[in-house]
C-alpha cells in the first residue's frame, strides 16, 4: 500500500527548495505538521564540508551528472540542493525585454509573447526581491571583484564599453576567494540551498529523503489524494556505488505533487506517465534550451595590462570569486521587438581548468591544428593570464526528447555519472547567428589596444548547457505549453511543475534567480490555493518570510599568524572621479594610461550617468 | 521575429559534431565523449594482431598524447609509470600529457576508453602508414599529420579521435588522477601556473578598485 503525505516534492532544487519552505511556512502558521511533505532526491546529500577543491575523477563523479544528448551536453548536479551545490553563484534579474521577446520558431503557434500574459519583469520584481533575500543576493564592492572580473572591466573601459558587478548568492564573511566554486563550495560561503531554503525547511519539519529517483506519475481515485508517485532507491552510498536503481520500489499517494526535477527530469517522468495522464499537453518535451550559453577565452598580453590599463599585471586568474562582472552593452538601446534574438550580455566566468580544451589557442594555425598540439600547449602554459567569457545569447529552445528511458531522465550505460540522454538539439540559424555576434563583440574588445588574443570555442554546431531549460514550457493554454503561469500542469488539479522546465525563453543571464522568482511566484499560488486542494487554508495575515541561514561548521584552516597579512593603514579616501565615457580608440599609451587610472569612484549612488547607447537603464 | 529554419545534424554525423567536444568543460564530458563514440567503434574492423602487443598499444597511445599535449622527455610519469622511450617526441620544453599520466587515464574504468581502444590505433595505424611506418616511429611532424586527419570534419570517425584527444586534456588539465590537487604533485598545473587546491583562499584577488562605468545600480538591468 502507498504511504501516504499531502505534498510530494519531486526533486531539491530552486523550485523544489523553494516551494517546499513556502509550504513549511504555510503548515506552521496553520499549526499543521508540515511533515506531511515530502521532498525525494535522486541523488545524495552532502553537507558542504563533503566537498573538494578537486577535479578529481572520483569527487566529480560523485556530484555532477553529464546528459549526452544529439547536439547538446547538458551538466546538471546530483545531490541534495541540486544545482545550487555546483553553480557559481550569479544571481541576476532578467532584462525586461526577456519576457516581452515575440521571436518564435516557425511552426511554434501564432504571433504572440513567448511568455505567458500574465508574467513580466514588473509581476516578478517582487518575487526576484524574495528570493534575493532568501538566497542572501549582495553585490560585490569593487574590493571584491576578482582580478579576472576587473581585468574584464578594464578592458571594456578601455575599448569604450560599460562593465558591471555582479551580485552573488556568496556570503562574503566566508568567501575566501578560491574560486573553487564548480565543485562544491567547502567553506559554505555559497549560499546554496542546503545553506537556506531546503534547510530551513527541513528544520520546520519538512522530510528530504536522498537516494530516491521519481519514475512516474499515476492518477489517485482516492480523494482528496488525486496522484500516486513511483520512485525507486538508488544506490548512491558507500564507497563504490553503482548509481543504479537498487531495485526497492516506494509508492507515495499525496493530495498535491510538485515536479521540481529540472529541464532533464520533469519532461521525461511525465512522458512516462502519459498512459495514465492521457490529457497532457503535446508540447511536451518540446523547447528545450540552453540559456544561449555561448563560451570563449581572452589570452592577455601582460606588459600590455601595465602598459595601455595601468594594472599592476595579472597572471592570476584562479583567485578570487567565478562571476564577478559583466557587460549589458549588447544589450542595452534594442528595446524593440525588431531586436529579439539579436541581443546578449557578456559575462567574466571561470569554469574550470579543464575548460582548456574548449578554445582554439588564439594563434594563427598556419595549417596545423588550432585546439591542440605545440601551439595550444603554449597557450595552456599561459592559462594563469587568461580570463574566460559566457555570452548569454537570446537564442531559440529547439531541443526535444524524442524519448524516454525506461527510468531517470537519460540512460545509463554503467555507473559511471555519463549518461545518454534522448533529445535532440539542434542550432536554428538564428541560434548561430547571434552567437556569431558575440563572437565578434568579443574578439573587438580583446583586440582593443593589443590587449590579448580571442579563443573562439572551436565549434559551431551542438551546445554545451550548463543551464538546461523548458520540456515543459509555461504557457498561456495547453496548445502551447504544459503548465499555466502558476506552474499548473493543464488538466490536471494538484499536479505543478516548479523548476527550470517551465521557463519558455532564455534569459541573457544566469537563470538561476529567474528561475527561483518564478518558483516564488509559482509557490505563492499553491499556497493561496492550498485550501482547495486539500492542504491547510492560508491563515489570515499569513506572511511569506526569510528562510534562515543554516551553515553549520567553516572550515576554512586559519592562517598561521606568521602568513597573516600586514594589517594595513587606512587610506586616505580617494578622491572619486567618474570614468569618463569616450567613443573612439584611445590614441596613445598616455591616454589609456590616464584613463585607467582615474577608476576609483565609489560608484553605488553617488552620481548616476545617463547609459550610453539606447533607453536609459538603472 | 522568426528564426530560419533548423539545421538538424543527422544519423553518424549528428555524434560527430565537433562541438561534442564540448564535454571537455567537465572531465564527466570526457566520458560522454567515450560513450559517445561507442556506436562509431563497433562499426570498425577488429584492429589488427599486431596491436594486441600491449606494450605497443600503451605506447602508441602516450605518443598520441604527446601529439595532443605535446611536453619534454622524460623517462617515467609523475605518477613514476614507465613511458616508452619513443613516445614522446620532445618539441617541447615543459612536461606533457604523458608525463601527468594520460595512459593511466586512458585505461580508467571510469572513462571507459578501454572499449575504443582497439578501433581506435588500428585506424591510427592505417593513417599512419602512408607518412612512413608505426605512428611512434614517426616524426612529430608526422604525428601531427596523422591526427589531424582523424580529426578532419570529413573524417567518419572523427568522434573516436575527439574521444581519445580528450583523454589527455583531461590527464594534464584536469589533473584527473591527482586527488591532492596541488601544483607540486600535478604537473600539468604547474604548467598551467594553477596552485591547485587553496584551503585559506587568496587575499590579493583584487584590484581593489573601480575599473568600469557602471550602467546599472544593483547589477541587474530593470
Amino acid at each position: 500500500m502507498a504511504e501516504r503525505a499531502d505534498v510530494c516534492i519531486v526533486g531539491s532544487g530552486f523550485g523544489g527548495s523553494i516551494t517546499a519552505f513556502r509550504l513549511a511556512e504555510l503548515y506552521v502558521a496553520a499549526g499543521t505538521d508540515p511533515r506531511s511533505i515530502v521532498v525525494l532526491e535522486r541523488g545524495r546529500r552532502y553537507r558542504h564540508v563533503d566537498f573538494a577543491q578537486s577535479m578529481d575523477i572520483d569527487h566529480l563523479s560523485r556530484v555532477y551528472n553529464l546528459i549526452q544528448g544529439q547536439g547538446a551536453q547538458v551538466v546538471v548536479a546530483n545531490a541534495v540542493g541540486g544545482g545550487s551545490n555546483l553553480y557559481l553563484a550569479a544571481s541576476l534579474r532578467s532584462p525586461r525585454e526577456t519576457f516581452e521577446r515575440r521571436d518564435r520558431r516557425p511552426g511554434d503557434g501564432p504571433d504572440r509573447r513567448m511568455w505567458p500574459s500574465a508574467i513580466s519583469r514588473d509581476v516578478l520584481d517582487p518575487y526576484y526581491y524574495r528570493a534575493e533575500l532568501g538566497l542572501r543576493v549582495r553585490r560585490p564592492t569593487w574590493n571584491q571583484v576578482s582580478k579576472s572580473g576587473g581585468l574584464w572591466a578594464a578592458t571594456l573601459n578601455a575599448a569604450g564599453h560599460s562593465c558591471d558587478r555582479v551580485p552573488l548568492a556568496i556570503s562574503p564573511e566566508r568567501c575566501v576567494n578560491a574560486k573553487w566554486c564548480h565543485t562544491g563550495c567547502v567553506f559554505g560561503a555559497k549560499n546554496s540551498l542546503i545553506t537556506n531554503y531546503l534547510a530551513a525547511a527541513e528544520r520546520r519539519g519538512v522530510q528530504v529523503r536522498p537516494d530516491m529517483e521519481v519514475e512516474s506519475l499515476q492518477q489517485s481515485s482516492a480523494r482528496p489524494y488525486r496522484f500516486i508517485v513511483n520512485a525507486q532507491a538508488m544506490d548512491n552510498e558507500g564507497p563504490s556505488p553503482s548509481r543504479q536503481p537498487t531495485g526497492s520500489t516506494v509508492q507515495i499517494e499525496c493530495k498535491v505533487c510538485v515536479l521540481a526535477s529540472g529541464a532533464m527530469g520533469d519532461a521525461p517522468i511525465l512522458m512516462r506517465s502519459q498512459n495514465n495522464l492521457p490529457n497532457l499537453s503535446s508540447e511536451l518535451g518540446k523547447h528545450l534550451g540552453v540559456n544561449g550559453d555561448h563560451i570563449a577565452a581572452i589570452e592577455y598580453d601582460e606588459a600590455r595590462v601595465r602598459s595601455a590599463l595601468g594594472l599592476p599585471g595579472y597572471h592570476e586568474f584562479y583567485k578570487g570569486k567565478p562571476i564577478t562582472t559583466m557587460s549589458y552593452d549588447w544589450w542595452v538601446g534594442r528595446s524593440d521587438h525588431a531586436y529579439d534574438g539579436t541581443r546578449f550580455t557578456l559575462q567574466e566566468i571561470f569554469l574550470s581548468s579543464l575548460t582548456n580544451f574548449l578554445y582554439d589557442s588564439g594563434r594563427e594555425p598556419g595549417g596545423g591544428p588550432s585546439w591542440w598540439g605545440l601551439q595550444k600547449k603554449q597557450a595552456i602554459a599561459r592559462w594563469a593570464n587568461r580570463i574566460e567569457l559566457l555570452a548569454q545569447v537570446e537564442d531559440t529552445n529547439d531541443g526535444t526528447f524524442y524519448a524516454v528511458p525506461s527510468s531517470g531522465g537519460a540512460q545509463r550505460p554503467n555507473s559511471g555519472p555519463v549518461t545518454i540522454g534522448l533529445f535532440t538539439y539542434p542550432l536554428s540559424d538564428q541560434s548561430i547567428r547571434v552567437r556569431e555576434a558575440a563572437n565578434e563583440a568579443m574578439r573587438g574588445v580583446a583586440q582593443t589596444h593589443g590587449l590579448g588574443r580571442f579563443m573562439a570555442l572551436t565549434e559551431a554546431r551542438g551546445a554545451y548547457a550548463a543551464h538546461p531549460l523548458g520540456g515543459c514550457r509555461m504557457a498561456d493554454g495547453p496548445d502551447l505549453g504544459v503548465v499555466d503561469p502558476q506552474g499548473a500542469v493543464h488538466g490536471y488539479e494538484g499536479l505543478y511543475c516548479i523548476d527550470g522546465s517551465i521557463i519558455p525563453t532564455s534569459l541573457g543571464v544566469n537563470p538561476s534567480l529567474t528561475i527561483a522568482a518564478v518558483s516564488e511566484r509559482c509557490a505563492d499560488a499553491l499556497v493561496a490555493a492550498g485550501g482547495g486542494l486539500g492542504l491547510p487554508a492560508r491563515p489570515a495575515g499569513f506572511r511569506p518570510g526569510i528562510p534562515e541561514e543554516i551553515v553549520g561548521e567553516r572550515v576554512v584552516v586559519p592562517v598561521p599568524p606568521d602568513q597573516a597579512a600586514p594589517k594595513r593603514k587606512p587610506k586616505k579616501k580617494p578622491r572619486c572621479r567618474p570614468p569618463k565615457r569616450r567613443s573612439r580608440p584611445a590614441r596613445g599609451r598616455t591616454r589609456a594610461r590616464k584613463r585607467a587610472r582615474v577608476r576609483c569612484r565609489k560608484p553605488a549612488r553617488r552620481r548616476r550617468r545617463p547609459p550610453k547607447k539606447g533607453r536609459g537603464r538603472a | 521575429m522568426e528564426g530560419g529554419g533548423t539545421r538538424r545534424p543527422g544519423g553518424v554525423g549528428a555524434e560527430l559534431t565537433r562541438r561534442g567536444f564540448l564535454k571537455r568543460t567537465s572531465l564527466l564530458g570526457l566520458g560522454a565523449m567515450v560513450a559517445s563514440a561507442l556506436p562509431v567503434a563497433k562499426l570498425m574492423a577488429a584492429p589488427p594482431p599486431a596491436l594486441a602487443d600491449v606494450a605497443l598499444s600503451d605506447a602508441t597511445l602516450q605518443a598520441f598524447a604527446d601529439t595532443v599535449i605535446p611536453g619534454r622527455r622524460v623517462a617515467a610519469t609523475e605518477s613514476s609509470a614507465a613511458i616508452d622511450p619513443a613516445a614522446i617526441a620532445g618539441v617541447d620544453p615543459l612536461p606533457g600529457a604523458v608525463e601527468a599520466d594520460a595512459l593511466a587515464l586512458y585505461h580508467h574504468p571510469e572513462v571507459g576508453f578501454d572499449a575504443l581502444e582497439g578501433p581506435f590505433l588500428a585506424e591510427l595505424a592505417s593513417r599512419s602508414l602512408p607518412h612512413g611506418g608505426d605512428f611512434l616511429r614517426l616524426p612529430f611532424d608526422a604525428r601531427v599529420s596523422v591526427v589531424l586527419g582523424g580529426l578532419d570534419f570529413a573524417n567518419p570517425t572523427r568522434l573516436l579521435w575527439e574521444a581519445a584527444a580528450a583523454v589527455p586534456f583531461t590527464a594534464f588539465c584536469a589533473a584527473a588522477l591527482v586527488p591532492e590537487q596541488t601544483a607540486d604533485k600535478a604537473v600539468g598545473y604547474r604548467v598551467m601556473g594553477l596552485p591547485g587546491k587553496a584551503p585559506t583562499g587568496y587575499r590579493d584577488f583584487s584590484y581593489r578598485r573601480a575599473l568600469a562605468r557602471e550602467r546599472t545600480r544593483g547589477g541587474s538591468l530593470s
